[in-house]
């Protein structure tokens, strides 16, 4: 069971272009989508979620139409979006219950099995009777995923998890997701990019509805290995540097300017070689220094 | 499965919430107390019990179209709270399916609102239980009469409600969408039973078009008798039935759109279609970031290249500040307002009043001028169209800008800048006061566009800002405020909504429900009313006081606003409180001071004028003291009187300073056969009557000033025969204000009042008793006939109030102003700075005097007989200076009038007549003797702009001087049928008055207008002409009757009959002729082969039902042509319960055949002869000389049919 995407677009209607011409394939597995914000990243999960239609290209889940057979995939769908609420006079075990009954669990002892173990699972159980309204942005976000996870989902998607999570709970998150990637395809789309290096075999980098890199995270790394120079720089000399080199990063290290560069040899004095890392694969590409063409040169097996 | 989860979860969700519980109890609680106020009164005045079907759909209906806030909240709510709590991601990703999903919502909302109507019959049945009504006015317990209005009115309307607010709210995605709906949907309620349905007359339109079914029972309570209304039951049939079925159809095809065209899909991206991005891209214009190069260096190092730097600039926080950010606030405020659909609302409304306000300027379909006074009255505090939208739209608005920040989740940004408590809430109450302002100024702006387009350009943009900006003005304001006030003190959105709905229906409704004192009920005042000749007249000092008490209690809810405003992220009252604790510094104190210190100073002020200086009374009280007058004093009634023979008086008008002094004699004679010992009195509410002097000794025995009655021992006896002389001073000098009923009898300019308001009556007076049956016995009094029996002889020789006195009086008045009384104006001269007048009759009058005063024009004229009966007459027509648009035409109806009548009937009494305007904005006249006052909306007709081509002034002053023959002349006794000899006869000459003048067919036009009173619904159920005493009757039947006696019998008897009752009891003098004598006279010279006729019309209360199914012609020998009529026929008698019989029928009914007409109109009768018709179906061939257009049965619609416009139909070839 994999997810095909192929040459997908989508323009709103006050002019942006949202996607375009997206193609991807997505095995089982954990898929990590990365773009900065206004990419696309949103557009994208919502339209493989089947809450948005793009006006041109396919989506197969498997042998399912995506676009065309909408309940079919709702039935083994899972979705956490980036910006949810929740009824806030309403128990979490209520309306997960709730929930369970339209995702198609019709059996009150199965449903009840479920719910309490996702309930566990999400580590909600004890304030299971509590109502939604008081939970904090933590709890409402294992709440999502709890209902994500009704039914068992082939296809899982997940988009921005993390961003509002403390560093114990986005440790937590990243490990109750990291069990689910087994058996089935499980898209994980954010801006930050240690969630991807942590989680995902696959991932692909889209920047203003472009797909600019599709690649394992690992593959690009090691492709990346030898080019990637860093040199501390004050910040007064900083724009002479960036007319010379190709800086893909700036970065402040106790309050010193720190600046990446790609280059294939070194660059000059004062850099020195760096251990290229998955932050600069992204850098890198959304600099253009990375392209699909030159991966192809150095990808096996697309 | 999942549809069955889906609604059980809906309803666990909403029947959890208070709002919904809080809807039952207040629904019940208002169904209760319109029960148990309104329908208690209804049900007893108007002889129906009070449970039975009608009252109880009635109050159903009524309940289940103010209940329209609860399918609006719950199929709102159930429709658009997932996108508004922006759950809908986690919604429409499962594979629920638009059945369960919309299916399960939509069915829980119906089901809870069904539900929660059920508050309907449970309140009318705790009203009829507990404590329980009159057992008088109840009938017998009926579980089908409360069933069926449930089933039929209430769950019908639920279900169309429902389903079309949960359409809206589904495929808009806004919870508003909803309550904006509900408002359209009663909006087109009221808009069909009120113009469709009354004012065009089309009734059923109007009872299709209406959602809810008020035209329908509107319609029963216009023609169910009494003992429909107690009786029959509402079942699902006829008009009931296609309202159910097409209006149960738009529903389901609604929801079946609604299914079609949900999607579960994310809403559509802020900009919509018609943004400038979609029009770029639509012209293949890229997007040119989109296309550039990524940008270089990546990392945003380019952002750290130069430092950006943002200027310092200096900031104040004075007191200047404050002022400018609360400027700020207020404009923000205003903008959002005004750019919202409520804006839109607004300008519609504008628009709406310009496109329709023309028709709106007419009466009985004859136009008025606009003038800015009558406009004004349309769309200001009694204007229908504009009452509910903008007391809606505040409360909506005032919650929209309290709750604006949290709403969008701004508020913790705004609550922590630099603004204080104050400035927020002041900015936003100026908005909401702009929005007011702009939209007085849309409706001047409108009023005075509509004036142009009819044609009248006396604008008087000064009385339009008095009235907008000013009166009207005030009363937005202070519900303004109100509505900002409870959003901010009621912490929860939805129910600061109630909250204000509950309190604008306890101010709309309060007083009439007996809510207590005017002080009491936020926002009221005495009322007030604007005429051209009066002004505002007395009404504008209490209106601003009131005002300014008000503006108090504004003010305290102001500051305790500003105590207890939300800022920050918690809530809770004890928090609340605390905080406005805190909050309490020196300014809120001073300010809360000056408020209570103010509402005291002023309340008690008000209170001072109201209950001190005058009697505060209720209804209840009013009714008591009835009570208590006949109890106490009506054994004197048919106590032997000296009768009223004359009446000299010397009357002060002081118009400015509202005072009238009256000092008086009576001349009075004993006609009796006993010796007279005592004399009662009746005085008069509202002036004082002074002490009573005699010119014999006179001991008083009893003086009763609160009930009104005086009794007087004549020491020595008044014979038979004897006068006595009995003088007397009366004042009118009110002292402050009343809180309701202000008394306008004299203003600055415009004074008008009647003998029988101010000057004392002798004899006890049965006029005050209680009339209505149930009020009676609620005080316990024994039943009493409200009008007396034709057959009761003894009222034949009743002379109270139809004596003939000689009157004499001298009215003073302000130099500028002209005072009227009845008679010859003997002399004017100015004394003392004022003016006087001396009036004296010449021939004794009918006791019914008004006394005029005001600064009049005056257009003259002389009429002499033209044969020898009948003296010249001076015409007079006094008229505000500003009215003098229909003088003329007036002069012209009082000539004519007066020639018919002298040849006719006899001559015109008096040496003068007169037309004098009273001041009051209504369409209404009365005949005095000698004068005859109408109103200033009489005086702003405009016929001349008729579509129908009838000058409608010229003949109600023809009725009106009739009655100087008819009424004032011939005066019946009191008793049934009275009416028949006054209007019926007045109106029977005055159409003979515009036939003479302005032909055969002005005539027929001007009763096809006046039959038009028999196409609006209206039972049939009536006493016989010759006994009744309504209105409908006297003013329509009884004159259609005489006409067509006339047409049948001959012009020349019925008039000579006529002419006989005036000679025969012209006098006055006892014994009072009947409709008894007149139906003699009428039998004597009718044919007996018309007696059927006179039985038909007088004594019984018949119905023709004729019409014509076809009319063949073919052309016969000689250029002739036969014409073959197919006609049906019908008479019915209907007595006073509704029941119809069939009478035989061998009647005379005319047969018309008209040739065609060039204009469209009737064309030249070829035939008009009578045949006998006989009932049902025949057939009747006559011939005619040339080609025929129309024909029918009873084409001048002579014999009374309800259906008029199925006499006459058009010719159809062979």
């Amino acid at each position: 069971m994999e997810l095909r995407i192929r040459d997908l677009s989508k323009t709103y209607a006050n002019g942006v272009h949202a996607l375009r011409d997206i193609t991807l394939t997505i095995p089982r597995g954990m898929f990590g989508l990365l773009g900065p914000n206004g990419a696309g990243k949103s557009t994208l999960m919502r339209t493989i979620a089947t809450l948005q239609e793009p006006d041109t290209g396919t989506i197969h889940l498997g042998d399912i139409d995506v676009v065309r057979d909408k309940d079919r995939v709702r039935e083994t769908l899972g979705y956490l979006p980036q910006e949810f609420g929740v009824y806030p006079r309403v128990t979490a075990e209520r309306l997960l219950e709730h929930f369970a009954v339209l995702k198609g669990i019709t059996d009150r002892r199965a449903r009840r099995e479920v719910v309490d173990a996702l309930l566990h699972q999400v580590n909600l159980y004890e304030v299971r009777k509590k109502k939604l309204g008081g939970y904090s942005g933590g709890m409402k976000q294992r709440f999502g995923v709890a209902v994500a996870l009704l039914g068992d989902p082939k296809l899982l998607i997940v988009d921005e998890p993390t961003a509002g999570l403390d560093p114990a709970e986005r440790v937590r998150f990243l490990n109750l997701l990291s069990e689910l990637g087994e058996n089935s395809v499980v898209i994980l789309s954010t801006h930050i990019v240690e969630d991807v290096s942590e989680l995902c075999t696959r991932m692909a980098i889209i920047d203003r509805g472009r797909i600019l890199l599709e690649a394992e995270p690992l593959r690009a790394v090691a492709a990346l290995q030898g080019r990637i120079w860093r040199r501390i720089v004050p910040r007064a000399e900083l724009p002479a540097v960036e007319r010379e080199h190709a800086v893909i990063s700036t970065r402040l290290l106790s309050g010193r300017t720190v600046v990446h560069v790609h280059a294939d040899a070194s660059p000059g004095a004062g850099f020195e070689a760096v251990e290229a890392n998955l932050e600069d694969v992204y850098f890198s590409t959304m600099a253009g220094h990375v392209s699909p063409d030159a991966e192809a040169a150095l990808e096996v097996g697309r | 499965m999942k549809t069955w989860e889906v609604f059980r979860f809906e309803i666990g969700y909403q029947g959890r919430r208070v709002s919904t519980w809080l809807f039952f109890v207040v629904l019940l609680g208002l169904v209760y107390r319109m029960a148990t106020e309104g329908y208690t009164d209804n049900a007893r005045s108007s002889g129906y019990v009070f449970n039975g079907p009608f009252p109880i759909a009635s109050v159903t209906l009524l309940g289940s179209m103010m209940a329209l806030l609860v399918p609006a909240a719950l199929a709102g709510d159930a429709a658009a709270r997932d996108v508004q709590t922006r759950m809908h991601p986690l919604f429409y990703s499962t594979p629920a399916g638009k059945t369960a999903y919309l299916g399960g919502r939509f069915l829980a909302a119906f089901a809870l609102t069904a539900a929660i109507l059920l508050a309907v019959p449970l309140g009318l049945l705790l009203a009829a239980y507990v404590p329980g009504v009159d057992a008088e006015l109840m009938g017998p317990f009926r579980p089908t009469a409360y069933l069926g209005p449930y089933l039929f009115l209430a769950l019908p309307n639920a279900f169309v409600a429902t389903a079309l607010l949960f359409a809206l709210a589904a495929l808009s995605r806004r919870a508003m969408a909803s309550y904006g709906g509900s408002v359209l949907l009663f909006i087109l309620s009221v808009f069909a039973l009120q113009f469709v349905a009354v004012k065009l007359g089309r009734w059923t339109l109007a009872k299709l078009l209406d959602p809810f079914g008020l035209t329908l029972v509107s319609e029963m309570a216009r023609t169910f008798t009494p003992a429909e209304k107690s009786t029959r039951l509402i079942a699902l049939e006829g008009a009931l039935l296609s309202n159910r079925l097409l209006w149960l159809g738009i529903a389901l095809g609604v929801l079946a759109l609604t299914y079609v065209r949900f999607r579960f899909a994310h809403p559509a991206a802020a900009g919509g279609r018609w943004g400038r991005g979609a029009r770029r891209a639509r012209a293949g214009v890229l997007d040119p970031l989109a296309d550039a190069a990524p940008a270089r260096p990546g990392g945003g190092a380019a952002a750290l290249g130069a430092p950006i730097a943002v200027p310092r600039t200096a900031r104040t926080f004075g007191s200047a500040t404050r002022v400018r950010q609360m400027l700020t606030v207020a404009w923000e405020s205003f903008r959002l307002i005004v750019t919202s659909w409520g804006g839109l609302g607004l300008a519609f409304l504008t628009v709406l009043i310009v496109l329709t306000g023309p028709m709106w300027m007419e009466h009985l379909g004859v136009p008025l001028f606009p003038t800015t006074a009558r406009f004004t009255s349309f769309i200001g505090h009694s204007g229908e169209i504009v009452w509910m939208i903008v007391p809606l739209l505040t409360v909506h608005y005032a919650g929209e800008l309290v709750w604006r920040e949290r709403e969008s989740g701004l508020d913790e940004i705004a609550d922590a800048a630099p603004v204080p408590d104050w400035v927020a809430l002041v900015g936003r109450c100026l908005g909401l006061c702009l929005v007011f302002v702009a939209l007085q100024a849309l409706m001047m702006a409108a009023s005075v566009v509509v004036q142009a387009r009819l044609g009248y350009d006396r604008f008087e943009i000064g009385l339009y800002a008095r009235i907008l900006f000013g009166l009207q003005l005030a009363d937005l304001l202070l519900f303004a405020l109100l509505a900002v006030a409870v959003h901010v003190v009621v912490d929860q959105k939805y129910a600061g909504h109630v909250v204000l709905l509950v309190v604008y229906a306890l101010m709309q409704f309060g007083p009439s429900l007996g809510a207590g004192h005017a002080l009491l009920v936020y926002g009221s005042d005495p009322g007030w009313a604007y005429s051209d000749m009066r002004g505002f007249g007395p009404f504008l000092a209490p209106f601003v006081w009131f005002k300014l008490y008000w503006a108090a209690w504004a003010l305290l809810l102001a500051v305790a606003a500003k105590l207890l405003w939300v800022r920050g992220t918690e809530g809770g009252v004890r928090l609340r409180l605390h905080q406005a604790r805190r909050r309490f510094t020196r300014p809120a104190a001073g300010a809360a001071a000056v408020a209570a210190g103010l509402i005291l100073v002023l309340g008690g002020f008000v209170f001072y004028n109201t209950n001190v200086l005058n009697d505060h009374r209720t209804v209840e009280d009013g009714l008591a003291r009835r009570a208590e007058y006949e109890r106490r004093y009506g054994r004197y009634e048919g106590v032997p009187q000296p009768r009223l023979a004359g009446t000299r008086l010397h009357v002060e008008i002081h118009p400015r300073r509202r005072e009238v002094e009256i000092q008086g004699s009576y001349h009075l004679v004993n006609a009796g056969a006993a010796a007279i010992e005592s004399m009662h009195l009746a005085t008069r509410p509202g002036v004082e009557t002074g002490a009573v002097t005699f010119d014999r000794p006179a001991a008083r025995v009893l003086a009763d000033e609160a009930l009104g009655h005086r009794i007087y021992r004549l020491l020595a006896p008044l014979q038979p025969g004897d006068s006595l002389r009995l003088g007397f001073r009366v004042r009118f000098a009110p002292r402050g204000f009343p809180s309701g009923e202000i008394d306008p009898a004299v203003a600055a300019n415009g004074t008008f009042f009647r003998n029988h308001d101010w000057l004392p009556a002798i004899g006890y007076q049965p006029g005050r008793e209680i009339a209505g049956a149930g009020a009676r016995r609620l005080h316990r009094l024994p039943p009493r006939r409200a009008v007396r029996s034709l057959e009761d002889s003894a009222a034949r020789h009743d002379m109270a109030g139809a004596e003939q006195i000689a009157f004499e009086a001298v009215i003073g008045t302000d130099a500028g102003q002209t005072a009227v009384a009845p008679g010859r104006l003997r002399r004017a001269w100015s004394e003392g700075g004022r003016r006087y007048f001396h009036y004296v009759t010449d021939v004794p009058i009918r006791n019914d005097v008004a006394f005029f005063s005001a600064a009049y024009a005056v257009r003259e004229a002389r009429w002499s007989p033209s044969t020898g009966r009948g003296r010249p007459v001076d015409i007079q027509v006094l008229h505000h200076p500003g009215h003098a648009w229909n003088a003329e035409r007036m002069v012209h109806g009082v000539r004519a009038s007066l020639d018919y009548h002298t040849r006719r009937f006899g001559p015109y009494p008096h040496g003068q007549i007169r037309l004098v305007e009273e001041p009051g904005e209504d369409i209404s006249l009365h005949a005095f003797p000698v004068n005859i006052s109408f109103r200033e909306g009489f005086a702003i007709m405009r016929p001349e702009l008729d579509p129908r081509e009838i000058d409608f002034p010229f003949a109600v002053v023809a009725h009106e001087v009739a009655h100087q023959w008819w009424g004032n002349q011939l005066l019946p006794a009191d008793v049934e049928g009275a009416p028949l000899l006054t209007e019926s006869l007045a109106w029977y000459s005055a159409l003979g008055v515009v036939e003479e003048a302005h032909g055969p067919e002005h005539l027929r036009r001007l009763l096809a207008m006046m039959r038009e009173a028999y196409l609006s619904p209206r039972a049939r159920a009536s006493l016989p002409l010759l006994r009744a005493t309504d209105r409908f009757i006297a003013y329509r039947k009884g004159p259609f009757a005489m006409y067509a006696l006339r047409e049948y019998v001959g012009a020349e008897r019925v008039n000579a009959v006529l002419r006989r009752m005036i000679e025969a009891h012209g006098a006055g003098t006892p014994p009072l002729p009947t409709s008894l004598d007149l139906y003699r006279e009428l039998r004597a010279v009718t044919p007996d082969s018309l007696h059927y006729l006179l039985t038909d019309l007088f004594e019984a209360n018949t119905y023709w039902e004729l019409s014509t199914e076809k009319a063949v012609a073919a052309p016969a020998a000689t250029g002739a042509w036969r014409v073959t009529l197919d006609v049906a026929a019908r008479k019915v008698t209907v007595d006073t319960a509704g029941v119809e019989t069939e009478a035989p029928m061998n009647d005379l009914v005319e047969i018309g055949v008209f040739a065609s007409a060039a204009d469209g109109g009737r064309g030249e009768a070829l035939y008009r002869r009578m045949h006998r018709v006989r009932p049902g179906r025949q057939r009747i061939t006559v011939t005619v000389p040339r080609k025929p257009a129309r024909a029918g049965i009873d084409p001048r619609s002579l014999l009374i049919d309800v259906k008029g416009d199925d006499n006459v139909v058009e010719v159809t070839g062979p």
